[in-house]
């Protein structure tokens, strides 16, 4: 699996939410995006990745009870916001 | 939203369908023409008979209307995800179960209504069972091809494929229930000439061997494939919330499948237009239908669930 330097950060995000919801994943994540961060998937930047974590785990939860699922996966999110470049793209060159 | 506003109206229409089909069903039971032979084999008044009819009848009855939203579920699903990949193959996996809830009823309900017509005219009871038999395997053919594609089509999209280990044991399986069918039909035959009807399904041998035994091998040959299909799929597919979600929808399925061939296998060895059947054969097909309701319930929970990733 590639390690997802070089792409972008909705690649990343729908990435590691395939784990969690397999080929939903990338329809689940533009959903998120788009309705509650008002903007293409595409243009998701690192600001916008605490907001859109906190949308995501009151989504899972809906999906399901399992606390530590929610957990691994909001854990796994964070990860990238740590990975956060030193400009607003969201774009690693 | 219009796809949701339609789905939920596509849903009310299945459930009225089956509400209708239940309504003539139960109308059935204290409209048609009873014959005196039959009331007095059973020691009924024709009260008491029509009533028993309509109690016997309350389990399959329960798994019509199960059946119609199980598969209204999945349609609802199916199109939800239908711009995606695996649309296509979801819908026809809807299709095909509609196929399975629809024939438990107009099969029903067709063995109803020949009844009745059996006990006004007793000569057509031998067209009534060849005509029975047909629409049987005709409806079981449907509906296992499209599953049957629906999971293979599945299959080759998450690039799976069945190791020789599982293709051996689904051809022991196969081979069994199989020679077994066939040991069980031939009983009933009388072999010393192949162009005799004098059996319970009215053909000649080698008629009911070309047009009803081998067809009927190959849709339960499809069915149970496809079943496997199904299970190898929901096992290896990525996503956890995803693959919980879908394992619910494919055991239902995979029982559902199972117990619609044990139905038929129960039916095609003793093919029989009456109005109540009691003993072992009723046992049998009771259990079978409430599997197959149990099934149908796994199956509409599952989309239900997987419906719910599509719209959160």
């Amino acid at each position: 699996m590639a390690n997802g330097k070089g792409a972008s950060l909705y690649e990343q995000v729908t990435r590691v939410t395939h784990v969690y919801l397999g080929p939903a994943a990338g329809r689940f994540i533009s959903r998120q995006v788009e309705s509650h961060l008002h903007k293409p998937p595409e243009q998701l930047s690192h600001k916008d990745l605490r907001e859109l974590i906190d949308w995501i785990r009151v989504a899972v939860s809906l999906l399901t009870d399992d606390s530590e699922i929610i957990e691994e996966y909001t854990t796994e999110l964070k990860k990238l916001a740590k990975d956060e470049p030193t400009g607003n793209n969201s774009k690693k060159h | 939203m219009a796809n949701n506003k339609q789905a939920t109206r596509s849903t009310t229409r299945t459930m009225q369908q089956a509400a209708l089909l239940i309504v003539l069903y139960i109308v059935l039971i204290f409209a048609i023409p009873v014959g005196n032979r039959i009331l007095a084999r059973h020691h009924f008044s024709l009260w008491e008979y029509r009533t028993v009819l309509f109690a016997i009848s309350l389990p399959a009855l329960v798994t019509w209307l199960v059946a119609f939203a199980g598969y209204a579920k999945l349609r609802e699903y199916a199109a939800s995800v239908k711009k995606t990949p695996e649309g296509k193959h979801f819908d026809k996996l809807a299709t095909g179960s509609a196929w399975l809830a629809w024939s438990l009823a107009v099969t029903a309900i067709m063995n109803l209504a020949f009844g009745g017509l059996v006990s006004h005219s007793p000569g057509f009871y031998k067209p009534a069972v060849i005509i029975s038999n047909y629409v049987n395997l005709a409806f079981s053919l449907l509906a296992f091809g499209i599953i049957g594609n629906a999971s293979r089509g599945l299959i080759n999209r998450a690039k799976l494929g069945l190791s020789l280990g599982s293709v051996r044991s689904i051809i022991v399986i196969f081979l069994v229930a199989g020679v077994s069918y066939c040991y069980l039909t031939f009983r009933n035959f009388d072999l010393s000439s192949l162009g005799s009807a004098h059996n319970p399904y009215f053909l000649p041998v080698w008629l009911m061997v070309v047009s009803v035994m081998i067809p009927y091998l190959y849709a339960w040959f499809a069915g149970l494939l496809a079943a496997y299909e199904i299970h190898i799929y929901s096992k290896h597919i990525n996503g956890v919330l995803y693959r919980q979600a879908l394992r619910l929808l494919a055991v239902g399925l995979i029982i559902i499948i199972v117990s619609a061939v044990a139905l038929q296998y129960t039916y095609s060895l003793h093919p029989r237009i009456e109005h109540l059947v009691l003993g072992y054969r009723l046992v049998l097909s009771s259990t079978f239908r409430i599997i197959g309701a149990v099934g149908f319930i796994l199956l509409g929970v599952g989309a239900f669930r997987l419906k719910k990733i599509e719209e959160v």
